[in-house]
């Protein structure tokens, strides 16, 4: 099956397979032409194939006649902060986040430093598929400036803007492993200003990933062995380039990705009640946390744009996905995991409640997710044979077509829907306890198979 | 139809114009080509000043690492430096990002082969038959290599001069040197050699920006700077570089113009004085070389145009010197290159051995009257122009190398399509400005009656 997958997440594929120099020039010639030239920041991740995507994307942007301001390797949270302080049109941040080593991925923020949405990215992609792009004389041609600020420029947000004495005064001891990834440059630093005693471990941004970046529980062995090894009060895993957070507690038990939005979630209404935004894979525990305060909760469908957006509009107090993405508005409205890390010390540190101690207070589901890996062309027809079987025969329950196609009873739910990212079919179920969540999970596939 | 004209993909490289023919993704897919073409390894890069530069550099660059390649990067730099480095660090090839004399807006691709040389025409059409099928060679993430910047190629190839040619000897008085770079890429490095061998250096426009404050092409009308320049400071010669700084044009301490031929003539005058053997011009260059190669007993061969045909000439011949008449100079024994840098040290030794002015050393080399000219035409035209030329100059001494080549006693008419443009050049020399002016008036007369 072909790696390259171009959708609301941007544009992703494999180097040395789908992902040419070629097809990055071109995007980026068409972001540049899309922004009407500007100024344009550019930031990557640690993979090894970021250097030549660099060039190529810069070689694009250049000759669209963008002002080019070269942020390097960092987050790209830390290259969102430093669109609007640097009155930036855009940005493209060089990461395929949590995918494998082997991918890279172009990723396009807007002037406020968010995602551009599903309607934007068509206009993108509108211009791309036409490929006239602006073609800027030699003297409309602009130096790359490189600025190595954007990580300095976080830390300082950060620390603004969380209790920072609170924390310092603690001297909380943190297990952390960065994947080798951009937040290598980043947290450990962080921490250690906050006077947190900090192990961390895959903090070597030349080295190669050591494990799988999603920062699930079965990547964050490591830095499960490193909280019990060490004595830490948590771990903190990340993924490549600084947007999904992963959790150990205070025992070693990495916890479910689930409960990074919902922990966040807890400690934020707990400070201010407001709206909650998140899409519609993530836990249910959400719902039971908001319903404990009286916050609303909006579903979105799946892919961070999305939930931005939807933080924006509703004014929200916090937002995220079930995947370890937490937006936190005081900070910015995009996944930031250094900022999710500092909202959950914060918290240990003013309240003197340990991570486990928290974590045991969100309401328990089981969550199953499977994919489906099926060809391009048979995603569609499947899903649309289980949407008309849903249609006509599930009449007792509550069935969502935002994304795909989302069944919910009254203490159990299954959504199936295509992926953005890669060429399957995504199951998530979630139920009381593990058997029924598989249940669901199996009766989805069943269906799904069926309609082959 | 604009872009098509802009554009010319020939034995000298991929040639166009930046914001309209020259696009990034052409540039990546030949920098692809030419991973593919030396099978990965090592390539070094180096640019002139050319405001486009930088986007050239960053679309060849992802090209190479695509194709598995490792950089060095010599970033600003002139095209010789490049060559040297190639052959320095053992390097599978390189690339110059350089128009050379074209003006501002141009840029181009220069393929450099592990020798230093510029591909010749059957590894050019390889190369080209690789960039047409457009299976490029891609490696996975992992076999991807950071680029390698090198900033001391400068000083290397300052080294390399003054380890073969050293200081200049001492006298009572330094030689006093007015320096024009064109802010090309010889602004990195000739004001510093100067120096270096012992001159009192005065640098006009060498400030690497990609600005020309002149036509870059070192031709006599471009150089009313530099000459009041060198009148002003009464300076005891002057030099003027190209943007990429391979050719070299002279200005006498009177503060004139010698003109872009005479700086082969020089150097070539000074190293048979030294040591004898083969010299190699190409067909266009001055019959003055012919002359001065005669004086020392020397062998000279004429070859086809092209930086490449010579040094391929030079190294048949075992040269000891050789070059083209619009200013390039090949001295191998430094550098299998045109290269200005080399061409300045020369002749500065030159003047300072032989203890005489610049203008006296001119009285002392044979003067012939040049007369360049050119007409835009189309190759079938060409065609129909070289034929009707053959037939009317048949009981002439005729060279069929390149074009066609009259040759008398006393001048000779050089007549071929151009590899950078499509007109047809040309190039009159006769011992009497009269006969020289005659003799084209004559030829272009023929030409505009086809």
């Amino acid at each position: 099956m072909k790696s390259l997958k171009i959708s609301i997440t941007g544009v992703r594929g494999i180097v040395g397979d789908t992902l040419t120099p070629e097809l990055i020039i071109n995007f980026s010639q068409a972001f540049g032409t899309y922004l009407d030239s500007g100024r344009v920041l550019v930031c990557r991740d640690t993979r090894p194939s970021g250097t030549m995507i660099r060039s190529a994307v810069l070689a694009g942007l250049i000759a669209t006649g963008c002002e080019v301001i070269d942020l390097g390797v960092c987050p790209t949270p830390s290259m969102q902060l430093m669109i609007k302080k640097l009155g930036a049109r855009g940005g493209i941040s060089i990461s395929a986040g949590h995918n494998p080593q082997e991918w890279n991925a172009l990723k396009f923020v807007r002037d406020d430093g968010v995602y551009l949405n599903s309607l934007q990215g068509e206009e993108l992609l509108d211009i791309f598929h036409q490929g006239e792009f602006t073609k800027a004389p030699w003297n409309g041609l602009h130096s790359v400036v490189e600025n190595g600020h954007a990580i300095d420029n976080h830390i300082e947000v950060l620390k603004r803007n969380f209790n920072a004495e609170a924390i310092s005064s603690r001297q909380l001891s943190i297990a952390l492993d960065c994947c080798n990834g951009a937040c290598s440059y980043l947290t450990p630093r962080l921490l250690e200003e906050l006077g947190c005693r900090v192990v961390a471990i895959n903090n070597n941004p030349q080295e190669q990933f050591p494990h799988d970046p999603n920062p699930t529980p079965r990547n964050m062995n490591q830095v499960a062995a490193l909280v019990r090894a060490s004595n830490a009060e948590i771990g903190f895993a990340h993924d490549a380039d600084g947007e999904r957070l992963g959790i150990v507690t205070k025992n070693g038990d990495p916890l479910s990705e689930e409960m990074t939005l919902a922990i966040s979630t807890q400690i934020q209404l707990e400070r201010m009640v407001g709206a909650v935004v998140t899409n519609l894979s993530t836990t249910r525990s959400i719902d039971d946390i908001a319903e404990a305060y009286g916050a609303p909760v909006v579903r979105t469908p799946i892919g961070q744009p999305y939930i931005s957006e939807a933080v924006i509009e509703h004014g929200a107090v916090i937002g995220g996905e079930g995947s370890g993405g937490v937006t936190l508005p005081k900070i910015q409205f995009s996944h930031d995991s250094a900022a999710a890390m500092l909202n959950i010390l914060e918290y240990l540190a003013t309240s003197g409640e340990t991570i486990s101690q928290l974590a045991s207070r969100i309401p328990a589901y089981s969550m199953v997710k499977r994919n489906l890996q099926l060809p391009p062309n048979i995603i569609f027809a499947s899903l649309q044979r289980m949407r008309a079987y849903a249609e006509k025969r599930l009449k007792r329950t509550t069935v969502d077509f935002t994304d795909g196609i989302k069944i919910s009873w009254k203490d159990r739910w299954v959504h199936v829907r295509a992926s953005n990212t890669e060429s399957m079919i995504r199951i998530i179920a979630e139920a009381k306890d593990q058997a029924k969540a598989h249940e669901l999970v199996d009766w989805a596939q069943y269906h799904l198979r069926k309609a082959l | 139809m604009k872009s098509i004209r802009t554009l010319k993909i020939s034995i000298s490289g991929v040639r166009g114009v930046i914001g309209d023919s020259l696009t990034p993704l052409l540039l990546n897919r030949f920098a692809q080509s030419f991973g593919t073409y030396v099978n990965s390894g090592l390539i070094v890069i180096g640019r002139d000043t050319r405001t486009s530069g930088e986007m050239v550099k960053h679309a060849v660059f992802a090209g190479l690492m695509s194709a598995g390649c490792r950089i060095v990067d010599l970033d600003i730099c002139p095209v010789p430096t490049v060559q040297l480095m190639v052959r320095k660090l053992n390097a599978q090839g390189g690339i110059a990002l350089t128009a050379s004399h074209n003006p501002q807006e141009w840029n181009a691709l220069k393929f450099i082969g592990s020798d230093g040389c510029f591909l010749n025409s059957y590894e050019a059409e390889e190369l080209l038959d690789i960039y047409h099928q457009g299976e490029y060679t891609r490696v996975g993430s992992n076999a991807i290599n950071e680029v390698q910047r090198n900033a001391t190629a400068v000083r290397t190839h300052i080294d390399e001069i003054l380890k073969h040619l050293g200081k200049l000897p001492g006298s009572r008085k330094r030689l006093r040197v007015v320096v024009d770079c064109c802010n090309g890429a010889g602004s990195v490095i000739a004001p510093a050699l100067l120096e270096e061998l012992g001159c009192e250096v005065t640098a006009i426009n060498a400030t690497p920006n990609g600005l020309f404050p002149r036509p870059p092409e070192p031709l006599p009308q471009n150089l009313a700077q530099l000459c009041q320049a060198v009148r002003e400071s009464r300076a005891d010669v002057g030099f003027a570089q190209d943007v990429d700084a391979d050719r070299l044009a002279i200005v006498s301490n009177q503060g004139e113009a010698i003109g872009e031929e005479y700086s082969l003539v020089l150097a070539t005058k000074y190293i048979l004085s030294k040591k004898r053997g083969p010299v190699v011009a190409n067909l266009s260059t001055t019959m003055a070389l012919d002359d001065i190669a005669r004086q020392f007993h020397c062998p000279i061969i004429r070859t086809k145009i092209g930086e490449v045909n010579v040094t391929e000439g030079m190294k048949k011949a075992g040269a000891v010197i050789g070059g083209e008449g619009n200013g390039g100079v090949i001295y191998p024994a430094i550098n299998f290159a045109r290269d200005s840098q080399v061409g300045m040290a020369l002749v500065l030794h030159y003047l300072a051995e032989s203890g005489r002015s610049l203008s006296a050393l001119m009285r002392s080399v044979p003067r012939y009257y040049m007369v360049k000219s050119s007409l835009p035409c189309s190759s079938h035209k060409a065609q129909a122009i070289l034929r009707m030329v053959k037939q009317a100059y048949s009981k002439d001494q005729i060279d069929l190398t390149d074009g066609i080549k009259i040759i008398r006693k006393d001048g000779w008419i050089h007549i071929r399509s151009s590899n950078t443009e499509p007109i047809v050049r040309v190039t009159v020399e006769a011992r009497r400005e009269a006969l020289s002016k005659e003799l084209a008036a004559e030829v272009m007369d023929r030409i505009g009656a086809v």
